[in-house]
């Protein structure tokens, strides 16, 4: 199958995952509705007369931004994914794995217990308070590789982000002990929900996305040298310090953003990356806006069944993603395999 | 030489680390022995007194079916919940609290004394309300979690703890009222407060049973991005049929956590919300992106219900059954 051929088909795949988000769910609209919906908010057009009265504002302001958040934290994860394992050059290696979602963590607790939490105020201020201390956690973890390491090797990086996490989660972990009464709230943050978050943290999570996205992009002859390993890269002329501190910034900016609207939802940024390099190939120009794709219609779908398998409750969407993920990947990891 | 030195540290401190666990250990045991003895004097005397001239029987058995044996004088009662606290004043007990949880501390209820311990109903300091010595403790079903009911400790020392779990409906809150009147030998003050509780609500659901054409309500007792709300086998839902309304979410079964897209899609025709934890409960759902469309908003039938008295399954649930009926239906009850 040619490139080109499988391009297409993840392309495909990402429309048709939009599109059942957006209408499935516990009221089915047609794409022709929603066509309806968006052609009367942006053109005024009229709307046919048998049109219930509550649908324009679920399609708009409800599931409308909710498929667009999803798609773009899936997509955030699976680059930062793909970013993260080409940099440390370990298949395992996570986005989160530097502290940033940790930190995110702390930052969430601390405005939830403190009372900030609930109310418009806690709309804006949970998560600008998050995203600040996830991106404080990552510069700490990066100053203090650099100057345990002056040439930032991957194991200081991959080490002193483990230790920061482990610190920040423990942190996070007795305030939440000491505030028993928050400690609910605190705990459904953490395992990531795309519900009730409008169309502000979409469009922030998602613009955030495509200029990682062009950022990544702009690096990727560095990227692929690095597959080689340091000494090659070095080798290649890559002046790997500098390309590593803006990558990690960039992972760091990017998956912050994206835990602080959507909290932590993991696996998406394992796996996609894995599945798109067997289906496609290694280099990065193609694998990154593939696996963005491939990882926000995962994601985009895994949402979908987390909020209509047991509606009208909600199951968390971390828990759908590993479900969904784990098989998927064996599947396709090992199907490449005997062949 | 080296060796001998090695093997007497290394019993010494074998040694010194079983000492260090037995005083803990010894220190309930003995209290669970001079508890038993206190427990096996007092049940001495009662039946003496009960052949003597018992007037009325104290329960046996607690309303989850554990068996209780209730000391004959009650002088001193720790509450575990708000509205066990509440009724107990009601009962006229008020000033024989000795003890409450940090729920009803926070709501400060009038009739509590003030300035009492106050203990966390899911994680209490056994040892510290152990040392109070209470006649009798009253637990609610929040302090059993997972089957775990977290005053063991206590039941096992011989401390008398009563559990009331959860009342699903309203029969059964008059239940819970009668007997807790029976376990403090106020049986005439429980009579009352049922009878007047059973009363009330037979005013309104007389005039509930008239509506024809009952409106839609979604009460909600959590706000976004959160919402929680609750289906049947609930008090508050028997509460909203008494009414003469229905809930949205009649299909579901007990409390639970609701997609904002399940209600919209639902159209409710008022909102009833308890949520009293943020400033302007009613402007936040009327802001909601998304619920533009639902009839409760276009209409501005969005209400908030006293938060206490919606929550506590006792006999103030009248009041909130008042302000429910008052709120969804406000020509047909304005005489209530």
């Amino acid at each position: 199958m040619r490139t080109r051929t499988k391009a297409g088909i993840v392309i495909l795949a990402a429309v048709l995952s939009l599109l059942a988000g957006a209408g499935i769910g516990s009221v089915f609209v047609s794409p022709a509705d929603i066509c309806r919906v968006l052609a009367n908010r942006l053109f005024g057009s009229p709307l046919p007369e048998n049109f219930s009265s509550v649908t324009p504002g679920l399609v708009l302001n409800i599931r409308l931004p909710r498929v667009t958040l999803s798609f773009a934290a899936g997509a955030a994860a699976a680059m930062g994914g793909v970013v993260m394992q080409s940099v440390l050059k370990n298949p395992l290696a996570s986005p989160y794995g530097l502290g940033v979602s940790s930190g995110a963590g702390l930052g969430a607790a601390l405005v939830i217990v403190s009372g900030l939490g609930a109310g418009a105020l806690g709309t804006l201020a949970l998560p600008a308070v998050s995203l600040a201390f996830g991106l404080a956690t990552v510069g700490a973890a990066i100053f203090l590789s650099s100057r345990l390491d002056r040439s930032l090797s991957n194991n200081t990086i991959i080490l002193t982000g483990m230790v920061l996490s482990l610190f920040t989660n423990a942190l996070m972990s007795t305030v939440s002990a000491a505030n028993p009464e928050y400690s609910q709230r605190i705990l459904l943050w953490q395992l990531g929900s795309f519900s009730g978050r409008g169309w502000e943290a979409s469009a922030m999570v998602a613009a955030v996305a495509a200029v990682c996205l062009v950022g990544f992009l702009r690096l990727s002859p560095e990227l692929d040298a690095m597959t080689f390993g340091e000494e090659q890269a070095r080798a290649l002329g890559v002046e790997l310090r500098r390309v590593k501190w803006v990558l990690i910034v960039l992972v760091a900016a990017l998956t912050g953003t994206s835990v602080a609207f959507a909290g932590v939802i993991g696996f998406v940024d394992l796996i996609a990356p894995h599945v798109v390099r067997r289906f496609i190939g290694a280099r990065h120009r193609l694998v990154l806006p593939m696996a963005a794709l491939l990882g926000g219609a995962f994601m985009t779908v895994c949402d979908l069944a987390a909020r209509t398998l047991a509606s009208p409750s909600e199951i968390p969407v971390g828990s759908i993603t590993a479900l969904i993920g784990a098989p998927f990947f064996l599947y396709v990891y090992f199907s490449h395999r005997r062949r | 030489m080296k060796k001998w030195i090695a093997l007497l540290t290394a019993g010494a401190l074998a040694l010194s680390l079983a000492a260090c666990g037995t005083p803990a250990g010894s220190g309930t045991s003995s209290a669970a022995a001079s508890s038993e003895t206190a427990s096996e004097v007092s049940s001495e005397a009662a039946s003496e007194t009960a052949s003597e001239a018992a007037p009325a029987e104290k329960p046996t058995e607690d309303r989850s079916g554990a068996p209780i044996s209730l000391p004959d004088e009650i002088d001193s009662i720790a509450v575990m919940a708000p509205s066990i606290a509440e009724t107990v004043v009601d009962l006229g007990c008020g000033d024989l609290i000795t003890a409450i949880d940090t729920q009803t501390e926070a709501y400060a209820l009038e009739g509590v004394p003030a300035g009492l311990p106050a203990f966390d109903m899911q994680a209490p300091d056994t040892e510290a309300l152990a040392a109070l010595e209470p006649d009798v403790v009253f637990v609610s079903g929040v302090s059993v979690i997972e089957g775990e009911n977290m005053f063991q400790p206590l039941v096992d020392m011989g401390v008398c703890i009563v559990s009331i779990p959860t009342s699903s409906s309203i029969a059964a809150v008059e239940e819970d009222i009668t007997f807790l009147a029976a376990c403090l030998d106020r049986a005439e003050e429980g009579q009352q407060i049922v009878s007047d509780m059973q009363a009330e609500i037979d005013a309104i659901a007389a005039i509930g049973e008239t509506v024809t054409d009952r409106k839609t309500v979604y009460f909600e007792i959590s706000a976004a991005p959160y919402c929680y709300s609750f289906g049947e086998g609930v008090f508050l839902n028997e509460m909203i049929d008494l009414i003469g309304a229905e809930n949205v979410l009649a299909g579901q079964e007990g409390w639970l956590s609701v997609e904002e897209e399940s209600v919209v899609s639902a159209n409710p025709d008022v909102i009833l919300t308890n949520v009293n934890y943020i400033e302007d409960p009613v402007g936040e759902i009327l802001a909601r992106p998304g619920w533009e469309g639902v009839t409760a908003v276009q209409n501005g039938g969005v209400y908030t219900i006293d938060n206490k008295n919606s929550s506590l399954p006792n006999e103030n649930i009248v009041q909130a059954l008042k302000e429910m009926a008052k709120a969804v239906y406000p020509d047909l009850y304005e005489g209530v």
